[in-house]
Protein backbone atom coordinates (compact mmCIF):
# COMPACT_ATOMS: atom_id res chain seq x y z
CA UNK A 1 0.00 0.00 0.00
CA UNK A 2 1.35 3.25 -1.13
CA UNK A 3 1.42 6.46 0.75
CA UNK A 4 -1.49 7.79 -1.34
CA UNK A 5 -3.40 4.77 -0.84
CA UNK A 6 -2.78 5.07 3.21
CA UNK A 7 -3.39 8.45 3.27
CA UNK A 8 -6.70 8.02 1.48
CA UNK A 9 -7.72 5.05 4.15
CA UNK A 10 -6.90 7.31 7.14
CA UNK A 11 -9.62 9.88 5.56
CA UNK A 12 -12.05 7.32 4.87
CA UNK A 13 -11.52 6.42 8.32
CA UNK A 14 -11.70 9.62 9.52
CA UNK A 15 -15.28 10.35 7.98
CA UNK A 16 -16.88 8.30 10.66
CA UNK A 17 -15.64 10.69 13.04
CA UNK A 18 -18.38 13.35 14.64
CA UNK A 19 -17.25 16.47 12.67
CA UNK A 20 -15.40 18.07 15.45
CA UNK A 21 -13.05 15.24 15.62
CA UNK A 22 -12.96 14.61 11.94
CA UNK A 23 -11.29 18.30 11.47
CA UNK A 24 -9.30 17.17 14.42
CA UNK A 25 -7.78 14.27 12.76
CA UNK A 26 -7.34 15.71 9.52
CA UNK A 27 -5.02 18.41 11.04
CA UNK A 28 -2.71 16.11 10.92
CA UNK A 29 -0.04 16.66 8.58
CA UNK A 30 -0.11 14.27 5.32
CA UNK A 31 2.90 11.76 6.14
CA UNK A 32 1.61 11.31 9.98
CA UNK A 33 -1.50 10.31 8.45
CA UNK A 34 -0.16 7.95 6.63
CA UNK A 35 1.33 6.01 9.36
CA UNK A 36 -1.58 6.47 11.34
CA UNK A 37 -2.98 3.36 12.46
CA UNK A 38 -6.06 3.68 15.12
CA UNK A 39 -8.03 6.47 16.56
CA UNK A 40 -8.66 6.15 20.31
CA UNK A 41 -11.66 7.70 21.58
CA UNK A 42 -12.36 7.80 25.50
CA UNK A 43 -14.98 10.11 27.01
CA UNK A 44 -13.38 12.75 29.17
CA UNK A 45 -10.02 12.77 27.33
CA UNK A 46 -9.01 14.53 24.37
CA UNK A 47 -8.61 11.95 21.23
CA UNK A 48 -6.18 10.21 20.28
CA UNK A 49 -4.59 9.25 17.01
CA UNK A 50 -1.98 5.73 17.03
CA UNK A 51 1.23 5.66 15.37
CA UNK A 52 3.59 3.53 14.99
CA UNK A 53 5.59 5.01 17.88
CA UNK A 54 2.94 5.15 20.14
CA UNK A 55 -0.50 7.21 20.80
CA UNK A 56 -0.53 10.90 20.45
CA UNK A 57 -3.23 13.54 21.78
CA UNK A 58 -5.24 15.46 18.71
CA UNK A 59 -6.55 18.67 20.34
CA UNK A 60 -7.44 19.75 23.58
CA UNK A 61 -11.33 19.24 23.92
CA UNK A 62 -12.53 15.94 25.51
CA UNK A 63 -14.50 13.55 23.38
CA UNK A 64 -18.15 13.48 24.91
CA UNK A 65 -20.13 10.73 25.33
CA UNK A 66 -22.64 12.35 22.95
CA UNK A 67 -20.03 12.50 20.15
CA UNK A 68 -19.53 8.71 21.03
CA UNK A 69 -22.66 8.00 20.55
CA UNK A 70 -22.18 10.04 17.43
CA UNK A 71 -19.73 8.34 15.63
CA UNK A 72 -21.50 4.42 16.08
CA UNK A 73 -24.53 6.58 14.56
CA UNK A 74 -22.24 7.91 11.63
CA UNK A 75 -20.54 4.39 11.08
CA UNK A 76 -24.05 2.32 11.43
CA UNK A 77 -26.03 5.01 9.44
CA UNK A 78 -28.02 5.35 12.19
CA UNK A 79 -29.12 1.89 12.21
CA UNK A 80 -28.28 0.61 15.09
CA UNK A 81 -30.85 -2.40 14.82
CA UNK A 82 -28.71 -3.86 11.51
CA UNK A 83 -25.42 -4.08 13.34
CA UNK A 84 -26.84 -4.68 16.94
CA UNK A 85 -25.01 -8.62 16.51
CA UNK A 86 -21.60 -6.51 15.74
CA UNK A 87 -22.20 -4.38 18.59
CA UNK A 88 -23.01 -7.26 20.75
CA UNK A 89 -19.67 -8.81 19.97
CA UNK A 90 -17.94 -5.27 20.70
CA UNK A 91 -17.18 -3.80 17.12
CA UNK A 92 -18.95 -2.39 14.31
CA UNK A 93 -17.28 -2.84 10.77
CA UNK A 94 -17.46 0.20 8.40
CA UNK A 95 -17.46 1.33 4.79
CA UNK A 96 -13.99 0.78 3.77
CA UNK A 97 -13.52 -2.35 6.40
CA UNK A 98 -12.36 0.03 9.10
CA UNK A 99 -13.60 -1.46 12.41
CA UNK A 100 -14.69 0.45 15.34
CA UNK A 101 -14.32 -1.51 18.79
CA UNK A 102 -16.51 -0.26 21.59
CA UNK A 103 -16.76 0.22 25.33
CA UNK A 104 -19.60 1.11 27.39
CA UNK A 105 -22.15 -0.37 29.38
CA UNK A 106 -23.11 -3.93 28.60
CA UNK A 107 -27.04 -4.65 28.83
CA UNK A 108 -26.88 -8.75 29.77
CA UNK A 109 -30.36 -10.57 28.95
CA UNK A 110 -29.80 -14.18 29.78
CA UNK A 111 -26.35 -14.45 30.69
CA UNK A 112 -24.82 -12.63 26.83
CA UNK A 113 -24.58 -9.28 26.45
CA UNK A 114 -27.63 -8.12 24.60
CA UNK A 115 -25.99 -4.90 23.53
CA UNK A 116 -23.80 -2.06 25.13
CA UNK A 117 -24.45 1.56 25.87
CA UNK A 118 -23.43 4.60 27.21
CA UNK A 119 -20.11 4.11 25.75
CA UNK A 120 -17.25 5.26 27.39
CA UNK A 121 -14.69 4.86 24.22
CA UNK A 122 -14.07 3.63 21.29
CA UNK A 123 -11.41 2.83 18.74
CA UNK A 124 -11.34 3.13 15.04
CA UNK A 125 -8.86 0.55 13.64
CA UNK A 126 -7.61 1.97 9.80
CA UNK A 127 -8.21 -1.05 7.32
CA UNK A 128 -4.82 -1.20 5.22
CA UNK A 129 -4.74 -4.27 2.95
CA UNK A 130 -1.03 -5.18 2.16
CA UNK A 131 -1.38 -6.65 -1.04
CA UNK A 132 1.65 -9.29 -2.15
CA UNK A 133 2.20 -9.62 1.96
CA UNK A 134 1.87 -13.28 0.40
CA UNK A 135 4.36 -13.23 -2.11
CA UNK A 136 7.43 -14.59 -0.22
CA UNK A 137 5.80 -17.94 0.89
CA UNK A 138 3.48 -17.93 -1.63
CA UNK A 139 5.91 -20.63 -4.07
CA UNK A 140 6.44 -22.68 -1.51
CA UNK A 141 2.62 -23.14 -0.40
CA UNK A 142 1.71 -24.12 -3.75
CA UNK A 143 4.23 -26.87 -5.15
CA UNK A 144 3.18 -27.59 -8.76
CA UNK A 145 0.76 -24.36 -8.83
CA UNK A 146 -1.84 -25.91 -6.58
CA UNK A 147 -2.35 -24.98 -2.84
CA UNK A 148 -1.70 -27.31 0.14
CA UNK A 149 -3.28 -26.85 2.95
CA UNK A 150 -1.19 -24.63 5.48
CA UNK A 151 -0.95 -23.39 8.77
CA UNK A 152 -0.41 -20.53 9.63
CA UNK A 153 1.80 -19.86 13.13
CA UNK A 154 2.18 -16.77 15.15
CA UNK A 155 2.12 -14.58 17.99
CA UNK A 156 -0.46 -11.97 18.27
CA UNK A 157 0.05 -8.81 16.10
CA UNK A 158 2.51 -10.50 13.92
CA UNK A 159 0.56 -10.22 10.78
CA UNK A 160 -1.02 -13.63 10.42
CA UNK A 161 -4.53 -12.25 9.28
CA UNK A 162 -2.91 -10.28 6.95
CA UNK A 163 -0.82 -12.77 5.48
CA UNK A 164 -4.05 -15.31 5.37
CA UNK A 165 -6.20 -12.59 3.11
CA UNK A 166 -3.38 -11.85 1.13
CA UNK A 167 -2.82 -15.62 0.55
CA UNK A 168 -6.87 -15.98 0.03
CA UNK A 169 -6.75 -13.14 -2.40
CA UNK A 170 -4.08 -15.04 -4.30
CA UNK A 171 -5.07 -18.70 -4.25
CA UNK A 172 -8.69 -17.15 -5.25
CA UNK A 173 -7.56 -14.96 -8.27
CA UNK A 174 -4.86 -17.38 -9.34
CA UNK A 175 -1.79 -15.36 -9.14
CA UNK A 176 0.82 -17.35 -9.44
CA UNK A 177 -1.08 -20.43 -8.84
CA UNK A 178 -3.82 -22.59 -10.25
CA UNK A 179 -7.04 -20.57 -9.09
CA UNK A 180 -9.54 -22.23 -6.45
CA UNK A 181 -12.86 -21.71 -5.54
CA UNK A 182 -12.24 -20.45 -1.26
CA UNK A 183 -14.90 -20.36 1.57
CA UNK A 184 -14.13 -18.08 3.77
CA UNK A 185 -15.42 -18.41 7.75
CA UNK A 186 -14.68 -14.82 8.93
CA UNK A 187 -16.04 -14.68 12.45
CA UNK A 188 -14.92 -11.88 13.85
CA UNK A 189 -15.58 -10.06 10.02
CA UNK A 190 -11.56 -9.47 10.51
CA UNK A 191 -10.29 -10.67 7.03
CA UNK A 192 -12.97 -9.80 4.39
CA UNK A 193 -14.88 -6.91 6.62
CA UNK A 194 -18.33 -7.44 5.11
CA UNK A 195 -20.30 -4.46 4.82
CA UNK A 196 -23.60 -4.55 3.25
CA UNK A 197 -22.39 -8.18 2.24
CA UNK A 198 -19.60 -6.77 0.22
CA UNK A 199 -15.91 -7.54 1.10
CA UNK A 200 -14.65 -4.20 1.81
CA UNK A 201 -11.18 -5.86 1.71
CA UNK A 202 -9.93 -7.74 -1.53
CA UNK A 203 -10.37 -11.46 -0.69
CA UNK A 204 -10.39 -12.91 -4.66
CA UNK A 205 -13.03 -13.23 -7.04
CA UNK A 206 -13.92 -16.91 -6.20
CA UNK A 207 -14.18 -16.57 -2.44
CA UNK A 208 -17.19 -16.93 -0.55
CA UNK A 209 -17.33 -15.75 2.89
CA UNK A 210 -19.76 -16.81 5.65
CA UNK A 211 -19.10 -14.40 8.79
CA UNK A 212 -20.82 -13.59 12.93
CA UNK A 213 -21.10 -17.17 13.39
CA UNK A 214 -18.56 -19.54 15.32
CA UNK A 215 -15.74 -20.72 13.18
CA UNK A 216 -16.76 -24.66 13.45
CA UNK A 217 -20.35 -23.71 12.28
CA UNK A 218 -19.51 -21.29 9.64
CA UNK A 219 -17.01 -24.03 8.11
CA UNK A 220 -19.81 -26.58 8.18
CA UNK A 221 -21.99 -24.60 6.32
CA UNK A 222 -19.83 -23.48 3.72
CA UNK A 223 -18.62 -27.06 3.08
CA UNK A 224 -22.64 -28.16 3.16
CA UNK A 225 -22.96 -24.97 1.21
CA UNK A 226 -20.67 -23.58 -1.22
CA UNK A 227 -18.60 -26.54 -2.51
CA UNK A 228 -15.40 -25.19 -1.79
CA UNK A 229 -12.09 -26.12 -2.94
CA UNK A 230 -10.11 -24.23 -0.20
CA UNK A 231 -11.51 -23.64 3.00
CA UNK A 232 -9.97 -20.94 6.27
CA UNK A 233 -10.60 -19.70 8.61
CA UNK A 234 -8.77 -17.03 11.14
CA UNK A 235 -7.50 -17.89 14.43
CA UNK A 236 -8.30 -21.81 15.39
CA UNK A 237 -8.67 -21.79 18.68
CA UNK A 238 -11.57 -24.95 19.81
CA UNK A 239 -11.61 -28.06 19.58
CA UNK A 240 -14.85 -27.46 17.45
CA UNK A 241 -12.74 -25.95 15.18
CA UNK A 242 -10.30 -28.68 14.21
CA UNK A 243 -12.63 -31.15 14.37
CA UNK A 244 -14.49 -29.26 11.26
CA UNK A 245 -11.11 -28.48 9.69
CA UNK A 246 -10.89 -32.63 9.92
CA UNK A 247 -14.08 -33.17 8.94
CA UNK A 248 -13.68 -30.71 5.87
CA UNK A 249 -10.50 -32.28 4.79
CA UNK A 250 -11.86 -35.59 4.84
CA UNK A 251 -14.06 -33.81 2.14
CA UNK A 252 -10.88 -33.65 0.07
CA UNK A 253 -10.93 -29.79 0.44
CA UNK A 254 -7.66 -27.77 1.10
CA UNK A 255 -7.78 -26.22 4.21
CA UNK A 256 -5.66 -22.59 5.28
CA UNK A 257 -6.20 -21.41 8.43
CA UNK A 258 -4.08 -19.26 11.36
CA UNK A 259 -2.96 -19.82 15.25
CA UNK A 260 -1.47 -18.10 17.93
CA UNK A 261 1.63 -20.01 18.40
CA UNK A 262 5.53 -19.75 18.30
CA UNK A 263 7.21 -23.14 16.49
CA UNK A 264 6.11 -26.75 15.26
CA UNK A 265 7.22 -28.05 18.56
CA UNK A 266 4.95 -25.25 20.70
CA UNK A 267 2.18 -26.76 18.64
CA UNK A 268 2.89 -30.67 18.96
CA UNK A 269 2.73 -29.72 22.74
CA UNK A 270 -1.04 -28.40 22.12
CA UNK A 271 -3.28 -31.20 22.19
CA UNK A 272 -5.76 -28.75 20.07
CA UNK A 273 -3.21 -29.10 17.29
CA UNK A 274 -1.93 -32.48 17.37
CA UNK A 275 -4.57 -33.89 14.99
CA UNK A 276 -3.71 -31.39 12.84
CA UNK A 277 -0.53 -32.07 12.40
CA UNK A 278 -0.72 -36.09 13.47
CA UNK A 279 -3.20 -36.90 10.62
CA UNK A 280 -1.48 -35.08 8.15
CA UNK A 281 -4.39 -32.67 7.90
CA UNK A 282 -2.21 -29.75 7.45
CA UNK A 283 1.10 -29.70 5.32
CA UNK A 284 2.67 -26.49 5.52
CA UNK A 285 3.36 -24.65 8.39
CA UNK A 286 4.36 -20.80 7.70
CA UNK A 287 6.16 -18.98 10.58
CA UNK A 288 6.25 -15.57 11.13
CA UNK A 289 8.69 -13.72 13.15
CA UNK A 290 9.23 -9.78 13.35
CA UNK A 291 12.63 -8.02 13.43
CA UNK A 292 13.25 -4.76 13.24
CA UNK A 293 9.97 -3.47 12.02
CA UNK A 294 10.28 -6.25 9.67
CA UNK A 295 8.74 -9.52 9.24
CA UNK A 296 10.69 -13.01 8.15
CA UNK A 297 8.57 -16.01 7.04
CA UNK A 298 9.27 -19.73 7.39
CA UNK A 299 7.98 -22.29 5.60
CA UNK A 300 8.10 -25.76 6.87
CA UNK A 301 7.02 -28.94 5.25
CA UNK A 302 4.91 -31.21 7.60
CA UNK A 303 5.01 -35.02 7.58
CA UNK B 1 -74.00 48.96 -8.07
CA UNK B 2 -70.46 49.39 -6.75
CA UNK B 3 -71.49 48.98 -2.85
CA UNK B 4 -73.39 45.97 -3.85
CA UNK B 5 -70.58 44.42 -5.42
CA UNK B 6 -68.18 45.40 -2.45
CA UNK B 7 -70.65 44.06 -0.10
CA UNK B 8 -70.95 40.62 -2.35
CA UNK B 9 -67.21 40.12 -2.20
CA UNK B 10 -67.26 40.85 1.57
CA UNK B 11 -69.71 38.06 2.49
CA UNK B 12 -67.81 36.12 0.35
CA UNK B 13 -64.76 36.41 1.84
CA UNK B 14 -66.44 35.74 5.30
CA UNK B 15 -68.05 32.59 3.81
CA UNK B 16 -64.69 31.07 2.68
CA UNK B 17 -63.03 31.92 6.04
CA UNK B 18 -65.09 30.11 7.62
CA UNK B 19 -65.11 27.21 4.99
CA UNK B 20 -61.37 27.34 5.05
CA UNK B 21 -61.21 27.00 9.31
CA UNK B 22 -63.48 23.60 8.62
CA UNK B 23 -61.44 22.45 5.52
CA UNK B 24 -58.24 22.90 8.08
CA UNK B 25 -59.28 20.58 10.04
CA UNK B 26 -60.29 17.93 7.57
CA UNK B 27 -56.65 18.07 5.56
CA UNK B 28 -55.47 17.65 9.32
CA UNK B 29 -57.10 14.69 10.09
CA UNK B 30 -56.81 13.40 7.10
CA UNK B 31 -53.12 14.21 7.46
CA UNK B 32 -52.69 12.60 11.08
CA UNK B 33 -54.65 9.60 9.61
CA UNK B 34 -51.68 9.04 6.86
CA UNK B 35 -48.74 9.73 9.23
CA UNK B 36 -50.13 6.85 11.63
CA UNK B 37 -50.45 4.84 8.10
CA UNK B 38 -46.44 5.68 7.68
CA UNK B 39 -45.90 4.32 11.04
CA UNK B 40 -47.68 1.33 10.86
CA UNK B 41 -45.73 -0.22 7.78
CA UNK B 42 -42.64 1.09 9.46
CA UNK B 43 -43.95 -1.10 12.51
CA UNK B 44 -44.27 -4.21 9.84
CA UNK B 45 -40.51 -3.11 8.06
CA UNK B 46 -38.86 -3.16 11.33
CA UNK B 47 -40.88 -6.34 12.46
CA UNK B 48 -40.66 -8.79 9.31
CA UNK B 49 -37.24 -7.34 8.30
CA UNK B 50 -35.45 -4.29 9.93
CA UNK B 51 -32.87 -3.44 7.31
CA UNK B 52 -30.73 -0.56 7.68
CA UNK B 53 -32.21 2.84 7.92
CA UNK B 54 -31.51 4.09 4.57
CA UNK B 55 -33.23 1.54 2.70
CA UNK B 56 -36.32 1.26 5.26
CA UNK B 57 -36.84 5.35 4.66
CA UNK B 58 -36.29 4.56 1.43
CA UNK B 59 -38.53 2.26 0.62
CA UNK B 60 -41.47 3.34 2.94
CA UNK B 61 -41.45 6.87 0.67
CA UNK B 62 -42.31 4.90 -2.12
CA UNK B 63 -45.28 3.67 -0.30
CA UNK B 64 -46.37 6.23 1.83
CA UNK B 65 -48.49 9.46 1.18
CA UNK B 66 -48.89 13.09 2.15
CA UNK B 67 -46.64 14.34 5.24
CA UNK B 68 -45.32 10.49 6.19
CA UNK B 69 -43.85 10.04 2.65
CA UNK B 70 -42.37 13.67 2.79
CA UNK B 71 -41.01 13.14 6.14
CA UNK B 72 -39.13 9.48 5.47
CA UNK B 73 -38.02 11.17 1.71
CA UNK B 74 -36.54 14.05 4.33
CA UNK B 75 -35.27 12.21 6.81
CA UNK B 76 -33.50 9.70 4.09
CA UNK B 77 -31.40 12.94 3.05
CA UNK B 78 -30.57 13.86 6.94
CA UNK B 79 -29.07 10.14 6.60
CA UNK B 80 -26.25 11.40 4.68
CA UNK B 81 -25.48 14.42 6.37
CA UNK B 82 -24.88 12.83 10.27
CA UNK B 83 -21.63 14.01 10.93
CA UNK B 84 -23.28 17.61 10.79
CA UNK B 85 -25.97 16.56 12.56
CA UNK B 86 -27.60 13.61 14.34
CA UNK B 87 -30.49 12.21 13.09
CA UNK B 88 -32.67 12.88 16.50
CA UNK B 89 -31.82 16.66 15.91
CA UNK B 90 -32.41 16.16 12.43
CA UNK B 91 -36.03 14.44 13.41
CA UNK B 92 -36.38 17.24 15.38
CA UNK B 93 -36.21 19.79 12.67
CA UNK B 94 -37.86 17.28 10.20
CA UNK B 95 -41.38 17.17 12.38
CA UNK B 96 -40.98 21.14 12.91
CA UNK B 97 -41.31 21.66 9.31
CA UNK B 98 -44.54 19.13 8.98
CA UNK B 99 -46.79 21.94 10.25
CA UNK B 100 -49.73 19.98 8.19
CA UNK B 101 -49.77 17.80 11.58
CA UNK B 102 -50.85 20.61 13.81
CA UNK B 103 -48.68 21.37 17.15
CA UNK B 104 -50.10 17.92 19.10
CA UNK B 105 -49.49 15.89 15.59
CA UNK B 106 -45.59 17.18 15.75
CA UNK B 107 -45.34 16.66 19.42
CA UNK B 108 -46.34 13.39 19.70
CA UNK B 109 -44.48 12.40 17.09
CA UNK B 110 -41.06 14.14 18.43
CA UNK B 111 -40.03 11.04 21.12
CA UNK B 112 -39.66 9.00 17.79
CA UNK B 113 -36.12 10.94 17.24
CA UNK B 114 -34.26 9.23 20.21
CA UNK B 115 -35.24 5.55 19.18
CA UNK B 116 -35.06 5.46 15.60
CA UNK B 117 -31.82 3.94 14.51
CA UNK B 118 -30.35 3.66 17.92
CA UNK B 119 -31.79 0.68 19.56
CA UNK B 120 -32.76 -3.05 18.20
CA UNK B 121 -35.78 -3.48 16.23
CA UNK B 122 -38.31 -4.27 18.51
CA UNK B 123 -37.83 -1.24 20.94
CA UNK B 124 -38.34 0.73 17.54
CA UNK B 125 -41.24 -0.94 16.97
CA UNK B 126 -43.08 -0.31 20.19
CA UNK B 127 -41.75 3.39 19.76
CA UNK B 128 -43.69 3.69 16.54
CA UNK B 129 -46.53 1.40 18.06
CA UNK B 130 -46.81 4.31 20.68
CA UNK B 131 -46.51 6.79 18.51
CA UNK B 132 -49.31 5.65 16.23
CA UNK B 133 -51.59 5.33 18.65
CA UNK B 134 -51.68 8.59 19.85
CA UNK B 135 -51.90 10.00 16.37
CA UNK B 136 -54.49 8.09 15.49
CA UNK B 137 -56.44 9.40 18.84
CA UNK B 138 -55.05 12.58 17.57
CA UNK B 139 -56.58 11.92 14.15
CA UNK B 140 -60.18 10.47 15.31
CA UNK B 141 -60.32 13.52 17.88
CA UNK B 142 -59.60 15.91 14.77
CA UNK B 143 -62.47 14.23 12.59
CA UNK B 144 -65.43 14.81 15.77
CA UNK B 145 -63.83 18.11 16.15
CA UNK B 146 -64.37 18.81 12.19
CA UNK B 147 -67.53 17.05 12.05
CA UNK B 148 -68.62 18.98 15.08
CA UNK B 149 -67.24 22.49 14.78
CA UNK B 150 -66.70 22.24 10.47
CA UNK B 151 -70.40 22.95 10.09
CA UNK B 152 -70.14 25.31 12.94
CA UNK B 153 -67.32 27.17 11.21
CA UNK B 154 -69.42 27.41 8.03
CA UNK B 155 -72.49 28.68 8.79
CA UNK B 156 -70.71 31.34 11.26
CA UNK B 157 -68.92 32.31 7.72
CA UNK B 158 -71.77 32.25 5.89
CA UNK B 159 -74.13 34.20 8.22
CA UNK B 160 -71.52 36.62 8.77
CA UNK B 161 -71.17 37.18 5.32
CA UNK B 162 -75.19 37.70 5.69
CA UNK B 163 -75.15 40.21 8.46
CA UNK B 164 -72.28 41.85 6.43
CA UNK B 165 -74.39 42.27 3.46
CA UNK B 166 -77.19 43.74 5.77
CA UNK B 167 -75.09 46.24 7.59
CA UNK B 168 -73.73 47.43 4.73
CA UNK B 169 -76.58 47.67 2.42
Amino acid sequence: MDGEQRIRAYVQAAGALPQRLRQEALSLPREEQARGEEFRLRAGRPMSVVLPEGERTLGRVSVSTRELEQLVEIASRASLHAVLDQVRRGYLTMAGGHRIGLCGTACMRDGAIHSLSRFSSADVRIARQLRGAADPVRGALCPGGKLASTLILAPPGAGKTTLLRDLIRQVSDGAGCQPLRVSLADERGEVAALYGGVPQLDVGGRTDVVEGCPKAQGLILLLRAMNPQVLAADEITAPEDVTALRTAAGCGVTLLATAHGESREDLERRSLYRPLLEEHIVRKLVRIREKGGQRFYTVEELG
Amino acid sequence: MMRLLGAALVAAGAAWLGFRAAGTLRLRARALEEMAQGLALLEQELEWDGPPLPRLMEELEGRCRGPARALFRDCRRALDELERESLSDAWEELVGARGELGREGQAALLPLGDTLGRCGCEEQRRAAARVRTRLEELARRTEEEQRRQGKVYQVLGLSGGAFLIILLL
